[in-house]
């Protein structure tokens, strides 16, 4: 007769994960990804969404196809193929699921980052993630009440099996785009890329270290940006203090690939997920996932530690900001609409990998609302959040709580 | 014996049923599942929970045996 334990063999797996994780987000910061963005669902799928929307949607700064994304799609794909997991499923309330996967997107830009990015956050000193955090288990706890009361979003149905690789498809897709993009400096198609390195002056005037790029006919001229017609558009000063855009803030191309295959193929096999741990211990008392997000936390913060990216307090942390309610309460949303959804964006892209197409519709669904999110301005930024976020935060309540109410059957 | 279907069902309910299945502490329980999320937790709750576990594919559905 075996007994009882709290942590068993699957604990161990996932904290391996979890630090794995750390460790290769640390190390991609080192390597230019953006401070305390070695990897973020959200952000991450906010650039791809911004290679296709640019310039029209207010995006063209942080337009680039993250390889970390499509690696972690590819590598869930192959573990999920070799290891007889990969099943095409889906019609369990793919509606909603793009709905809460549009509102997710829209509150994690409010705190600026998905629960994997607020657990990096936290590893690198940032306390304004512990703010979010809260808020984060406030909305799970609210999402297992739901859960507790019989919330089902749907039924699975078995589907044809090349349906199943959709977003593998997708994937590979976006693979050729990144790669055609890096081999001839500009993205193909009439879409926008963000050249690396690339900065933005306070005038709106963007340029590298080659290169003026917006306004296309400028140039540099001692140190200062100036017009086609003479006319300084960016003094010295400006130009000195400029601020690298989020899109051209990146690790070199193949190393973010390889770590997002890594990735994606440790997180397929463990099953990690970064706001399951929290939902796990307060519906049916099992830690084993939280043990993951543990050990990315400690990972991330040893290795922020040794690089010297570690930096503790609430002032100056990177693309954060310090506004305490604008911190909590899209964090709430995004741990409510990541219950209902089954699982943390991560999750949902090692899924959508495996062949569920609900999935893929809660990835679609973010990727509109990261659009809709910067072409409305409500995504925040370093100095707080946009006006109109608060008005847009109580719509998104109501109809997550809509959603909650109507999908929850008494059994 | 208990029997606890979750097919159709993903995480995490598969779980929540098998956790209220052990109530009644049965000496064999058989789950059924068809996603592989939910075969790995159902197997991983038992083998916690001290029953010795044996899962047979049939390449669409999994049998999750649990024994005490």
């Amino acid at each position: 007769m075996g007994k009882r334990r709290v942590l068993g063999p699957s604990a161990w797996m996932l904290g391996a994960t979890g630090l794995a994780i750390g460790v290769f987000a640390a190390y991609l910061v080192k390597q230019g990804n953006p401070g305390n963005m070695g990897l973020c669902i959200a952000c991450f799928l906010r650039d791809i969404s911004s290679f296709f929307g640019g310039e029209a949607m207010k995006m063209n700064g942080f337009a680039y196809i993250r390889p970390e994304i499509v690696g972690m799609m590819l590598g869930a794909t192959v573990a999920a193929i070799s290891f007889r997991e990969f099943k095409a499923r889906g019609g369990s309330g793919s509606v909603y699921r793009f709905v809460l996967g549009f509102i997710f997107m829209v509150s994690a830009l409010i705190f600026l980052g998905c629960p994997v990015r607020a657990w990096l956050r936290l590893g690198g000193g940032d306390l304004n993630a512990a703010v979010g955090i809260a808020g984060l288990v406030v909305g799970i706890f609210v999402g297992t009440v739901f859960l507790r009361r019989g919330y089902i979003v749907g039924r699975v149905k078995k589907l044809a099996k090349p349906l199943g690789f959709v977003m593998a498809a997708i994937a590979v897709i976006l693979l050729v785009l990144a790669l055609v993009t890096f081999y001839s400096g500009a993205a193909p198609g009439g879409f926008s890329t963000v050249a690396k390195g690339a900065k933005k002056t306070a005038e709106g005037v963007v340029f590298t270290a080659e290169k003026v790029i917006s306004p296309a006919d400028a140039s540099m001229v001692d140190g200062a940006i100036v017009g086609a017609d003479g006319a300084v558009v960016a003094s010295p000063d400006s130009v000195a203090a400029a601020a690298g855009v989020p899109g051209g803030s990146r690790a070199p191309l193949y190393l973010s690939l390889v770590a997002g295959l890594a990735i994606g193929v440790a997180a397929q096999r463990s099953r990690f997920c970064s706001v399951g741990g929290i939902r796990d211990s307060i519906l049916i008392k099992r830690y084993d996932l939280l043990v993951g997000v543990a050990g990315l936390v400690i990972g991330v913060a040893v290795m922020n530690m040794v690089f010297g990216q570690f930096n503790l307090g609430f002032e100056g942390q990177p693309a954060a900001h310090t506004n305490f309610l604008g911190n909590f309460l899209p964090m709430v949303l995004v741990g409510l609409t990541a219950v209902f959804m089954g699982g943390c964006p991560l999750r949902q892209v090692i899924m959508a990998s495996e062949g569920d197409l609900d999935a893929v519709a809660a990835i679609l669904g973010m990727m509109l609302g990261a659009v809709a999110s910067h072409a409305l301005s409500l995504a925040s930024t370093g100095a707080g959040p946009a006006s109109g976020a608060w008005v847009a935060m109580g719509a998104m309540a109501a109809v997550t709580l809509g959603i909650g109410f109507m999908r929850t059957q008494k059994a | 014996m208990v029997e606890v279907d979750v097919r159709g069902f993903v995480c995490p309910v598969p779980l929540m049923r098998t956790k209220k299945a052990l109530e009644s502490e049965p000496t064999q329980i058989v789950v059924f599942a068809d996603d592989g999320t939910a075969k790995t937790n159902v197997t991983y709750l038992l083998q916690d929970e001290g029953y010795a576990v044996v899962v047979t594919d049939d390449g669409d559905d999994y049998r999750i045996e649990g024994n005490k």
